[in-house]
């Protein structure tokens, strides 16, 4: 009990932060607002080569990835909170009451959720002005909602580590953007795999990214779903999170004792 | 209350041969023991580095001892650092206020987090940003708050849960001397009024002299000198009077400098003359009665004493006199050792 009401406390905490940092909101949302508009108008003729799905206009395509993109690099910043409470002497104040210590990590990891839940649903907002359409209805868009938050938590565990670790917010903020471009590139976000060399391919394969940009892309083009591929997705990202959040409560603990 | 609690002999903080070494070998406490009474205002008074917020860490729950025991309250650390947690309130060296919550939200994120809820903690919220006199500016984001706004406010914070005892590292540190003044008599209202026990660190001997109703001096992680601030300065054995004075004819020049100081140096109390400038400064055992003595002796002359200043030696001269160091700090607050005559010394 005292987990759950520590949680709620913290989230409601960050949440607050957040909400009175509205430029930290913005500039999360610049990048994916750019590609959205931007991106799916450059690249609009890409739908006419052969090996893109058939009657897929490059909007419902991308937008896909750029949804993913999005919770990646948001998730990746995570850390510079945590930095910012080791360092200002908030942790060390949190942890001499009698707060549950791993409330403070899912305080943190749910304002994440949340946060990339709201980003995502300002993003499929205005794909949907643009003409995006979700085939698979309700439950579909709540499929996606949950599994781009998913793989966020799953990325935000790295970012907590990275900050746990390294104690420095430019080096967590540097690693996130360091990150972000190339496997988002070498991945199935913005083009079909057969667009790319053959070496890419093998990249791509085994990018998360993929994996996760592949499962949310089937629930919202027709004829694509299939539970198999959703539940194998979610599989990939539960395994990414297990280690992550591993490492994570690992150092969180050493930080704690 | 656990029945260990209630024992009314054991002292609330018991320290035994605390050992901290830190991971690259430094020895940052080296066999420390120490104990504070229930409602006592002790002190840690020494330099940068002496090993003061090592010692707060380990007995604040934040760092682990790597030898020794520690019980407070009757708990044992190792054993019970939940049940510490509830009890202490912990401040420390740096200001931890989140900058993005209000003053007001910043409390009863504190209070939240020591489990205090509703009106309970509404009333207790209230009640302490009137003290530390923040009422007016509870609904600003403490980030615009002056430093010692967000000192007391800090404080503040550390109280909310009623602590029974109160850890102070260097709570003063950065402070102008107005808002230092401040903080001290808050501090010694709550040791005095509410009974809260504190343990305090400080390297400013003024802070120390003041508040602490005993203190340890230490240096490099281990204790030099224990004892109240009055018996520690008495080993030292003379107290200082600085007098200045005039003769019968309002002129005060150096002939009358020097018969002033023929008259002091034939006192038997006095076992050192020096001179101050504007008059002398003389060294005596037992100053306070000494004074009437010296008033004495001058009634006799043509000469009339303009003031007398009495002070006692500084705990700096203990210091010395343990470590053959001084502690250097630069005090804010110049004047640190003496008080008018009649003043509050102990």
């Amino acid at each position: 009990m005292t987990l759950l009401f520590d949680t709620r406390y913290l989230f409601v905490r960050s949440l607050k932060k957040l909400f009175r940092n509205p430029i930290l909101l913005f500039f999360s949302l610049f990048q994916p607002i750019i590609f959205l508009v931007l991106f799916t108008q450059l690249f609009h003729s890409l739908n006419l080569l052969p090996g893109f799905p058939p009657g897929v206009s490059y909007l419902e395509y991308a937008s896909a990835g750029i949804l993913l993109q999005n919770a990646f690099s948001s998730a990746l910043q995570s850390g510079t909170s945590i930095v910012e409470d080791l360092n200002s002497g908030f942790l060390q104040k949190m942890l001499v009451t009698q707060v549950s210590r791993p409330a403070i990590l899912l305080g943190r990891l749910t304002t994440d959720a949340f946060r990339v839940t709201v980003q995502s649903a300002i993003i499929l907002c205005l794909a949907y002005v643009l003409g995006f359409r979700i085939q698979t209805g309700v439950l579909g868009l709540l499929l996606i909602l949950f599994i781009v938050a998913f793989f966020g938590l799953a990325w935000s565990g790295i970012s907590l580590a990275l900050g746990l670790r390294t104690k420095s917010a430019e080096t967590v903020f540097g690693i996130g953007a360091f990150l972000t471009f190339p496997l988002l590139f070498m991945s199935t976000a913005l083009v079909p795999v057969g667009f790319m060399p053959t070496w890419m391919q093998s990249v791509s394969n085994v990018n998360p990214i993929s994996y996760a940009v592949n499962a949310v892309r089937d629930l919202s083009l027709p004829n694509y779903f299939s539970w198999s591929a959703e539940v194998s997705a979610l599989a990939f990202i539960a395994g990414i999170a297990v280690v992550t959040m591993g490492i994570t409560l690992y150092l969180f603990k050493k930080v704690v004792s | 209350m656990s029945n260990t609690q209630s024992s009314v002999s054991r002292p609330i903080i018991d320290v035994k041969d605390l050992v901290e070494v830190y991971a690259d070998g430094t020895k940052a406490v080296d066999g420390v023991s120490f104990n504070v009474e229930k409602g006592e205002f002790f002190g840690f008074l020494g330099p940068n580095g002496a090993g003061k917020s090592t010692t707060i860490k380990v007995l604040t729950t934040l760092l682990r001892k790597t030898s020794g025991s520690i019980s407070i309250a009757g708990y044992d650390i190792d054993k019970d650092p939940v049940a510490i947690r509830k009890l202490i309130g912990v401040q420390s060296q740096d200001t931890s206020v989140d900058p993005e919550l209000t003053g007001r939200e910043n409390m009863i994120l504190q209070g939240n987090l020591q489990q205090m809820h509703g009106k309970e903690l509404k009333e207790r919220v209230e009640q302490l940003l009137e003290v530390v006199g923040l009422k007016d500016a509870a609904d600003k984001r403490a980030g615009r708050y002056s430093g010692g706004m967000k000192k007391r406010l800090d404080l503040a914070s550390t109280l909310v849960h009623k602590p029974t005892v109160l850890f102070l590292d260097e709570p003063t540190t950065g402070l102008d001397p107005q808002s230092r003044a401040t903080v001290w008599e808050y501090l010694e209202g709550l040791n005095k009024k509410e009974g809260i026990t504190i343990f305090l660190t400080t390297q400013y001997l003024e802070e120390a002299d003041r508040l602490c109703e005993r203190l340890c001096i230490v240096d490099s992680g281990k204790i030099v000198a224990e004892g109240t601030p009055s018996d520690l300065k008495r080993e030292i054995g003379a107290d200082a009077i600085s007098i200045s004075m005039k003769n019968k004819q309002g002129r005060s020049d150096e002939t009358v400098k020097a018969a002033a100081r023929e008259i002091v140096s034939k006192m038997p109390e006095v076992v050192n003359v020096l001179d101050s400038g504007d008059g002398l400064t003389i060294y005596a055992k037992e100053g306070g009665y000494f004074i009437p003595e010296l008033v004495r002796a001058f009634d006799k002359t043509d000469i009339a004493l303009v003031s007398i200043n009495l002070s006692t030696p500084s705990l700096d001269d203990v210091f010395l006199k343990h470590t053959g160091k001084r502690i250097r700090v630069e005090e804010l607050v110049k004047d640190t050792t003496s008080g008018r005559f009649g003043g509050r010394r102990r």
